[in-house]
């Protein structure tokens, strides 16, 4: 069992593994958390997770650009597939489940897997649907897996205005699915246009606003 | 309430416009060069792979388009995907209503070593470039300046590996990325080279541009190892090859690699085209002496926004632009999108009927 300094010494560890993309280390250091007995939860949430919630800040601030943040992409997910297993109880619960995918027409889908990776890691079940996803599957496996949530991204002006068409089709079979869109030219007032119930200008922001359209499901008592 | 502007009778056709830009004259007017493509089809009832399969369609739904809004420049060749189907891999024409332009569907060198036995293609039949040669040749055949496709370095190597591996290996293997870069930069000087032995003592134009290398992507730093040599490479071969004016397009937000792109030769002038995150301002202040400055009306805006928004917009980036040492153009930020309201392109062109005049 580590010390309360040696966990804290792990953590600080795993946070700056992440943010130095030293995949290296991250799994160093998670085979130290399982080894040592340190929360694997903890472990993930205040190392890894943090750490990367860190590079979402360096990425907003340019100090760190995408070929970075893929880099600290990997680490994280080395880290994560070692510790994923030995989370157990309450812990292992999903924070909730999301459909995501870049829509039909739209090959791009750096910034959807980066979103993706911010779901993982926040501990939601993400149903990736990849790219150039037609839009009836959407709707189909949000049926399929009655996620909460539907993420949808979009890099090109034509290929975003598949996103209202896809809302309307989601919100006629399932009026309580929220739905979230984001990528280079959508804005807050598109995403409002299009009828979406959230927008997130970047990866970290699309788990917190995942959150909060969660939330307000069940004060609504629909989730 | 304001008096309204009220347009103003050209005294050059487009092609003397153009022209004039070239020779550092003042043109009558701010030309206006929407920087439009499967819109053309659309418009004149083809599918949207006619203008980047079928030469024939797409020069006339290009001139078709031009005449009927009436703006300056003709038809051209291209699309930003350039890179994976010339060198082996497949690329998917657009087909449903939701897509505009060719996407690579197969990338052809994923790994280092598919990267080491990637061979330099052959000009005449790689990729698109049949049909670019064919397009020319109708360019030719109607006594309009060639506008080549002249590769773009390192989207094209993003196309060729797919951007996020290219990424990679600018982290953990900076050799492989290099190397590819390599082979792309000589393929595009050899499709210079091919242009100019095609079309001996021909007018030509060369077209460049760059979208992976926006900082939404990569660095400055990165775009000072991976992208400057390479587009420098490129630009040096093409303007000592005879061709004297180079079309780059500067796409998405490239503010912080301004002062690399400064670095680059164009042609005398050159036409430096950008997106809307570039301030027209900027444009004109870091390269408005040496270059015709062209821009910066945002696509998002074109395709969904009111005409007044565009209209508004246009306005602005003519105030901006218009008096810039070199000329200025109006054009899109980036390509006009295919569902774009044939009311907000005829605005852009008010715009410069109303604002766009010298003197």
């Amino acid at each position: 069992m580590a010390t309360d300094a040696r966990k804290k010494e792990i953590l600080k560890g795993l946070y700056d593994a992440v943010v130095d993309f030293d995949e290296d280390k991250v799994v160093e250091l998670s085979n130290a958390v399982l080894a040592e007995d340190v929360d694997a939860y903890e472990a993930i949430m205040d190392g890894l997770a943090a750490g990367m919630e860190h590079v979402g800040d360096l990425y907003a601030n340019q100090e760190y650009f995408v070929p970075e943040v893929l880099m600290c992409s990997d680490a994280l997910y080395a880290g994560l597939d070692i510790l994923r297993p030995h989370l157990s109880g309450k812990e292992a619960d999903v924070k909730g489940q999301v459909v995501i995918g870049t829509v039909e027409g739209d090959v791009h889908d750096i910034g959807k897997n980066l979103v993706k990776m911010m779901f993982d890691v926040a501990g939601f079940e993400v149903h990736d649907l990849g790219r150039d996803v037609k839009l009836e599957k959407f709707v189909e496996e949000q049926m399929k897996t009655d996620s909460e949530i539907v993420a949808l991204s979009a890099l090109m002006t034509t290929s975003m205005l598949a996103m209202p068409k896809v809302i309307e089709m989601i919100k006629a079979r399932n009026p309580d699915a929220m739905i979230m869109v984001g990528g280079a030219p959508i804005s807050q007032e598109v995403a409002d246009n299009y009828g979406a119930d959230g927008y997130a200008p970047n990866a970290a922001n699309a788990v917190q606003e995942a959150i909060q359209m969660i939330s307000r499901l069940r004060e609504m008592g629909k989730a | 309430m304001a008096e309204q502007p009220q347009p103003r009778q050209e005294t050059m056709g487009p092609g003397e416009r153009m022209g004039a830009i070239l020779m550092r004259q003042r043109p009558d007017r701010v030309p206006f060069m929407p920087f439009i493509f499967g819109y053309c089809a659309r418009n004149v009832g083809y599918p949207i792979a006619a203008v980047y399969n079928d030469p024939e369609r797409s020069f006339w739904a290009q001139m078709w388009t031009a005449e009927m809004f009436g703006y300056d420049g003709g038809a051209m060749y291209g699309y930003a995907s350039m890179g994976g189907w010339e060198f082996g891999g497949d690329i998917k024409m657009p087909v449903s209503e939701w897509e505009q332009a060719p996407v690579v569907t197969r990338f052809p060198a994923q790994t280092p070593e598919a990267v080491d036995a990637l061979e330099i293609p052959d000009v005449a039949t790689a990729g698109c470039y049949p049909i670019a040669l064919e397009f020319a040749k109708i360019q030719q055949q109607f006594g309009m300046p060639i506008m080549v496709m002249g590769m773009s370095p390192f989207t094209s190597a993003g196309n060729i590996s797919e951007v996020d591996i290219l990424c990679r290996w600018m982290m953990k293997k900076p050799e492989v990325a290099h190397k590819l870069l390599k082979k792309v930069v000589i393929f595009g000087k050899k499709v210079i080279d091919h242009y100019m032995e095609a079309f001996p003592n021909y007018p030509m134009m060369a077209f460049t541009g760059e979208a992976t290398s926006a900082n939404q992507i990569i660095s400055p730093k990165q775009f000072e190892e991976f992208v400057l040599p390479y587009m420098s490479e490129l630009h040096d071969h093409i303007l000592a090859s005879g061709i004297r004016n180079i079309f780059c397009h500067i796409c998405g937000e490239q503010n912080l690699n301004l002062k690399y792109w400064a670095q680059l030769e164009y042609g005398d002038p050159g036409i430096l085209s950008f997106g809307h995150e570039v301030d027209m301002a900027k444009a004109v202040e870091v390269f408005g002496d040496k270059h015709a400055i062209a821009g910066n009306i945002e696509p998002q805006v074109i395709q969904n926004g009111t005409n007044q928004q565009v209209y508004e917009l246009c306005k602005a980036a003519i105030d901006k632009a218009k008096m810039a040492p070199s000329g200025y153009l109006l054009m899109a930020g980036c390509e006009v999108p295919v569902q774009a309201p044939p009311y907000n392109i005829y605005v852009m062109k008010k715009a410069v009927m109303e604002h766009g005049f010298y003197d």
